[in-house]
């Protein structure tokens, strides 16, 4: 799996990555006017620098450092957000790659969960939220007019911090996506994608004999894997997880870990979290955000051996947020 | 006098104040209660729902004012009902943010308030006045009228307690609003929209003032919607101010029955919503 995620800095190379990179420089924004001379400088010798002298503008260049992978599924270029006028993104520019984790973490309010919701355009549903920048799925602009925000969603699963089923029977809950949007082709085939979704979850064992009591009735972590098993049935391209285990004991936790280990084999997942172990556990690269913008985006490891930013070091060395 | 002292005495005058108020509230209604079950369980018999309102001084029942009041109860609650649900609905979840949300809620709140008498005469103008007559149909449309702004509340009310994580997570599977709404939002609330019509109907069933000029009474037996129909709170009025006992006796039964119906009424709201589960567990 690691083959596919390029080294820091080497991703300008592909031809995709590097019109996302000259997108940035065009736009030429203050602190990135000087931000292409950085990125050359930095391919070649920017891991050596020396904590001492992080805190200054050449940081800041960061950001386009590893925030572009090889054929993602999501392209985001310059993403702010405004709730109410106020500003909670700030210029995000990052790719979130194919069969892969990308974990997100960072202070509370750092704007990870609000770039999260960027991607399948809940904060839409947010009065006086406005989007800027681009973002694609799969190449196309998920905020042109011709988009069906309702089919994007379709394409974009959403796990959310507390489980939330749906006031109805355990397989109704699974079969909910199927039905809206009509992808059973019968009684029998809708009985499949129920019984194999909640198999993917891990959840199929324990509920296979009450698919008719209520999906409320569940444990919290059987709950959330629930929610899972809803997503995963309409078979989306990327899940959106933003902080699925904060509201899970450590075992249902690690039950949710494996799963999304497993589910990295089929698709992308993007998840928002507040524990850096389960970041270094489960994801292949990992995103700091810091007051809304985006300092640091690199290979797992990388990140959390190596980070190249004070303000990373410091927030995963535990010295604040 | 110590402060805490002093403490003490404020919370021993609120505790009796408040004792007190709630002493004399509950002893007036039990003070009607009791002269309603005394006077009216007199008159009880099995003939008060066979035979139709009697004349002057001769034996008889209330079968055709107690039908004509369900007739226009179900009618009324049938049109005022999902008039009521659809407008919570609307303020709840499509139009929460738009200016003329605010506008209607107000609007809403004064007729929730408004003297019933006038819903009368307003029927009265449009209905009756057209038709030449007293109907049925003016007195259900009158009731439907006083149904609606209670509706609409206890839905928005009631729409607005669904947790937003779940209607977040209808929205997320690509669903239209329409059918979180349909499919996720109206399961979750079923309880509580269920009471909230319920309690509509407890509501009008009571209602005797937009009865006197849409419905009028009608001695007789009649299921036409077209004509004047009886009904127990204009036979409870009208016979309550006779000088004839036997009228007076069946005013005591009838205001009983109504009584009775809105208790039952009531206790079914509370067993929906406990049966249903507050978070309308199916």
């Amino acid at each position: 799996m690691n083959e596919e995620i390029p080294e820091p800095g080497r991703a300008p190379e592909e031809p995709q990555a590097r019109r996302g990179g000259a997108a940035r420089e065009g736009n030429g924004l203050g602190r990135e006017e000087d931000g292409a001379p950085l990125t050359r400088q930095r391919a070649d010798g920017g891991l050596n620098l020396k904590p001492s002298g992080r805190v200054s503008v050449p940081e800041e260049a960061t950001q386009p450092d590893g925030a572009t992978v090889e054929n993602p599924v999501f392209s985001c270029r310059d993403v702010n957000v405004f709730y109410s006028g106020k500003q909670a993104l700030k210029e995000v520019s990052l790719d979130v790659g194919r069969r892969q984790v990308l974990a997100m973490i960072g202070p509370s309010g750092c704007g990870k969960s609000t770039f999260l919701r960027c991607l399948n355009r809940m904060n839409d549903t947010i009065a006086g939220a406005r989007v800027t920048g681009h973002i694609h799925l799969d190449g196309r602009d998920i905020h042109d007019e011709s988009v069906d925000v309702a089919q994007l969603r379709a394409r974009i699963g959403m796990v959310f911090q507390k489980p939330n089923p749906f006031p109805k029977s355990i397989y109704d809950n699974v079969a909910y996506g199927p039905r809206i949007h009509g992808l059973a082709r019968s009684r029998a085939h809708l009985d499949d994608i129920v019984c194999s979704s909640l198999t993917r979850a891990g959840l199929w064992e324990e509920v296979k004999d009450r698919l008719s009591s209520p999906g409320t009735g569940l444990s919290g972590g059987q709950q959330q894997r629930l929610c899972i098993a809803r997503t995963i049935a309409v078979q989306p391209e990327v899940i959106l997880m933003d902080e699925p285990c904060s509201a899970l004991d450590p075992i249902a936790t690690a039950r949710i870990e494996d799963l999304i280990d497993e589910l990295r084999e089929s698709y992308a997942i993007v998840i928002v979290t507040h524990s850096m172990q389960q970041a270094a556990r489960v994801s292949q690269r990992t995103a700091y955000f810091h007051l809304g913008e985006l300092i640091e985006v690199g290979n797992t490891d990388r990140v959390f051996t190596n980070p190249r930013h004070r303000l990373t070091e410091d927030y995963i060395t535990g010295r604040f947020g | 006098m110590s402060r805490r002292a002093l403490r003490k005495l404020v919370n021993a005058l609120a505790l009796g104040l408040s004792g007190l108020a709630t002493a004399v509230g509950l002893f007036f209604l039990g003070a009607i209660l009791w002269t309603l079950l005394r006077s009216g369980l007199a008159g009880m018999s099995l003939q008060l729902f066979t035979a139709m309102t009697p004349p002057p001084g001769s034996a008889g029942g209330l079968l055709n004012a107690i039908y004509g009041s369900v007739v226009m109860t179900v009618i009324g609650i049938l049109i005022g009902g999902p008039i009521g649900v659809l407008a919570g609905t609307y303020l709840a979840e499509y139009g929460r943010n738009a200016r003329i949300s605010g506008v209607i809620r107000f609007v809403n709140d004064v007729l929730l308030s408004a003297p019933s008498i006038i819903v009368g005469l307003f029927v009265y103008e449009l209905l009756v006045v057209r038709m030449g007559h007293f109907s049925a149909i003016a007195g259900a449309v009158a009731l439907a009228i006083i149904a609606i702004p209670v509706t609409v509340r206890t839905t928005e009310d009631m729409l607005n307690l669904v947790p937003q994580g779940m209607k977040d997570a209808s929205t997320a599977m690509g669903a239209y609003h329409w059918r979180t709404i349909t499919s996720v939002i109206y399961p979750a609330a079923r309880s509580g929209i269920v009471t909230g019509l319920l309690l509509a109907v407890a509501r009008i069933s009571g209602e005797t003032a937009p009865l006197l000029f849409t419905a009028l009474n009608n001695q007789f037996w009649s299921s036409n919607l077209a004509a004047p129909i009886a009904n127990l709170p204009v036979v409870i009025f009208q016979f309550a101010l006779s000088p004839y006992p036997n009228w007076q006796q069946l005013a005591w039964s009838g205001a009983l029955i109504i009584t009775m119906s809105i208790l039952v009424l009531s206790i079914a709201a509370r067993f929906v919503v406990s049966s249903l589960g507050p978070g309308g567990r199916s």
